[in-house]
């Protein structure tokens, strides 16, 4: 067996021993009963137009998937930053690095532990949420899986980020860095779409820039956009551009430009990640 | 651990014997005669040469051009007072830090080639190991690691638990040990697969008295099958104990080096009781050392090595009667702070 999956091996079981999995769990449980209670309650509001509950069922679907995909991150943020900092404070990666094993096996083995971790999560809340939300309202938002996986791309993308800041910074530094950028990228699209809406060039060029630096909120829009059903986009188009749009709406589809652009700063901050950790003195 | 040596590891593959100890029973770690990594050194090459090793943090200075030369088989003691980048050595020949200057290398190989690591056993000072898996598992992650083959698992586990003294803990969690089980644990990780070198940084930083013996019973028992045991340590005692030589580090250079009897008898003293000596002698014999009167007897200290013949030689040709000459006996430790002093 490979280094590499030696270390991821090692990254899950710590994930199972620590009982980080068990929390996941726990949490997972509440999430999905929650929500399966607030659909129920919300499908079965005697007050409701049929009108008005076909467009409430699409919206409390993308809120919690808002919710959810925050959920994710932030556990993407706290399950990296201590990955490598804390076992070169601790003194564990010591005995691991003077084996015959390169450091970047090491950082690429945690990366895949814990985006294997991450997927597991996401894939299970996410697959549990439908079901629920069927059984509450007979209601399935159009592609569940593609909204999931994109969920899981902003996870991993701060996960892969927050774990090159561990190869430098202490872990509590590492994981506020990774929230604080962020919610640094939330709140560029959110001005990207002030200035799509008001059509302010500075503000629309803003919230592409940021979305390109770092692509989490780009990602999210991008799951989004699977969640609505066509008529909610149409519907949103043919609203005039004021009041049209918000943060939890995407009106197209991710471009494959942005996505190979997403997939190339991974791959990027990935290997910087590696070459920071290699170049580290233990 | 020369290829002949390891032809004599017999079928099982298992170590030579050990002196028995309160935990160390005779057995080490199985011998790895199948592992390619095993069979790729350089023979004849010293196990470890370092060449004006310097390592500079910002404007730390913590190695100043260490050079040293540890031979195959012998232990090898590093010694220093806190500070004196003894640490920072042992990280530099294992390639966790890089050097600013200078060279070093580890079995025939550049300090961290990552093969040659295969043939190496590390102890750390700061010896902590995954809290959450149990001992043997941590052995068994060593042993993945160690790319040891997998038929070699169980025993070499076995073998390593039994030489720490640690048989019946192997399936607790290390998160329930004390610092000295942890620290034998890491000694047992040390010394998985039969390496042919094991680097200790402070073996017994954490021991009693019966686990520093123990270990002392260990590093005995891997001299005797060839392995080079390079020990770093503060614990001068620990050093004459088991050292075959030693270097003295201090402020990131070796300030001597040499066995424990050569180290001692670098500066040899001796206590002389003399009559009748003719005036003037003083001038005659002044240069032998560091004359001091102690009653009817005189102290000369800090003499050239193999000068008290020479001495007493000329104190007879002086007309003096030597009544008695008794060679004074300097411990390692006056040896070491008088070599920090001088230097």
């Amino acid at each position: 067996m490979s280094a590499v999956w030696t270390i991821a091996l090692l990254t899950v079981r710590e994930a199972v021993r620590r009982r980080l999995v068990a929390a996941f769990a726990l949490i997972s449980v509440v999430l999905v009963t929650l929500s399966g209670w607030g659909f129920y309650r919300l499908s079965h509001n005697v007050g409701f137009t049929s009108g008005e509950s076909h467009v409430a069922m699409p919206e409390a679907v993308i809120l919690f998937m808002f919710m959810f995909s925050f959920v994710v991150a932030l556990s993407a943020s706290a399950i990296a930053s201590p990955a490598i900092s804390s076992e070169i404070d601790s003194g564990v990666l010591q005995t691991v690095a003077a084996r015959p094993v390169r450091r970047g096996e090491v950082l690429f083995g945690k990366w895949l532990g814990l985006a294997g971790l991450l997927a597991a999560y996401t894939a299970i809340v996410s697959g549990l949420q439908v079901a629920v939300v069927y059984w509450a309202s007979g209601y399935v938002a159009p592609d569940p899986a593609a909204a999931a996986a994109f969920v899981f791309a902003e996870g991993v993308a701060l996960l892969t980020l927050v774990l090159l800041l561990s190869t430098r910074l202490s872990a509590l530094a590492a994981g506020v860095i990774g929230v604080a950028l962020f919610g640094v990228a939330w709140l560029g699209g959110v001005v990207g779409l002030l200035g799509e809406t008001f059509n302010v060039h500075a503000l629309r060029t803003a919230g592409h820039v940021s979305q390109y630096l770092l692509p989490t909120d780009g990602l999210w829009h991008a799951a989004v956009y699977y969640l609505e059903p066509s008529w909610f986009i149409t519907q949103q188009l043919a609203e005039t551009p004021g009041v049209r749009g918000n943060p939890f709406m995407s009106l197209s589809a991710p471009s494959w430009p942005y996505l190979t652009w997403a997939a190339i700063w991974l791959v990027l901050v990935l290997v910087l990640g590696l070459t920071s950790f290699e170049r580290r003195e233990l | 651990m020369s290829p002949a040596r390891s032809a004599e590891a017999g079928p099982e593959g298992r170590g030579l014997t050990a002196s028995p100890g309160h935990a160390a029973d005779g057995a080490v770690p199985g011998r790895v005669t199948d592992d390619p990594g095993a069979r790729a050194q350089a023979p004849g090459s010293p196990a470890i040469h370092a060449i004006e090793l310097r390592k500079r943090y910002r404007r730390t200075v913590a190695l100043d051009g260490l050079s040293m030369s540890v031979e195959r088989g012998e232990v090898f003691g590093f010694l220093g007072p806190n500070g004196a980048g003894k640490t920072t050595a042992v990280k530099l020949l294992l390639g966790l830090v890089r050097p600013s200057g200078g060279e070093a290398m580890v079995l025939g190989a550049p300090a961290g080639d990552l093969q040659t690591r295969r043939r190496i056993g590390y102890l750390p000072e700061l010896f902590r190991y995954q809290s959450w898996l149990t001992a043997r598992e941590v052995l068994v992650l060593h042993c993945r690691l160690r790319r040891l083959p997998r038929p070699r698992w169980a025993g070499a586990v076995d073998d390593a638990l039994r030489i720490v003294g640690l048989s019946g803990r192997g399936d607790d969690r290390v998160g329930t040990f004390s610092k000295g089980m942890q620290q034998r644990l890491g000694l047992g990780v040390a010394l998985l697969g039969e390496p042919e070198l094991v680097v200790l940084d402070e073996p017994t930083s954490a021991l009693d008295p019966v686990g520093r013996h123990d270990v002392r019973t260990i590093i005995r028992a891997l001299r005797d099958r060839g392995t080079t045991v390079f020990l770093n340590t503060h614990l001068l005692a620990e050093a004459e104990h088991v050292c075959d030589r030693v270097a003295i580090i201090s402020r990131g250079r070796s300030v001597a080096t040499g066995s424990l009897a050569e180290l001692k008898a670098a500066r040899p003293s001796v206590r002389l009781r003399v009559g009748g000596l003719a005036d003037g002698w003083w001038e005659r014999l002044a240069g032998f050392g560091r004359w001091t009167p102690d009653g009817d007897w005189l102290l000369v200290e800090d003499m050239a090595a193999g000068r008290v013949p020479d001495l007493v030689g000329s104190i007879v040709s002086l007309g003096g009667q030597v009544e008695a000459v008794i060679p004074e006996q300097q411990t390692l430790e006056e040896r070491f702070l008088e070599l920090l002093e001088e230097k």
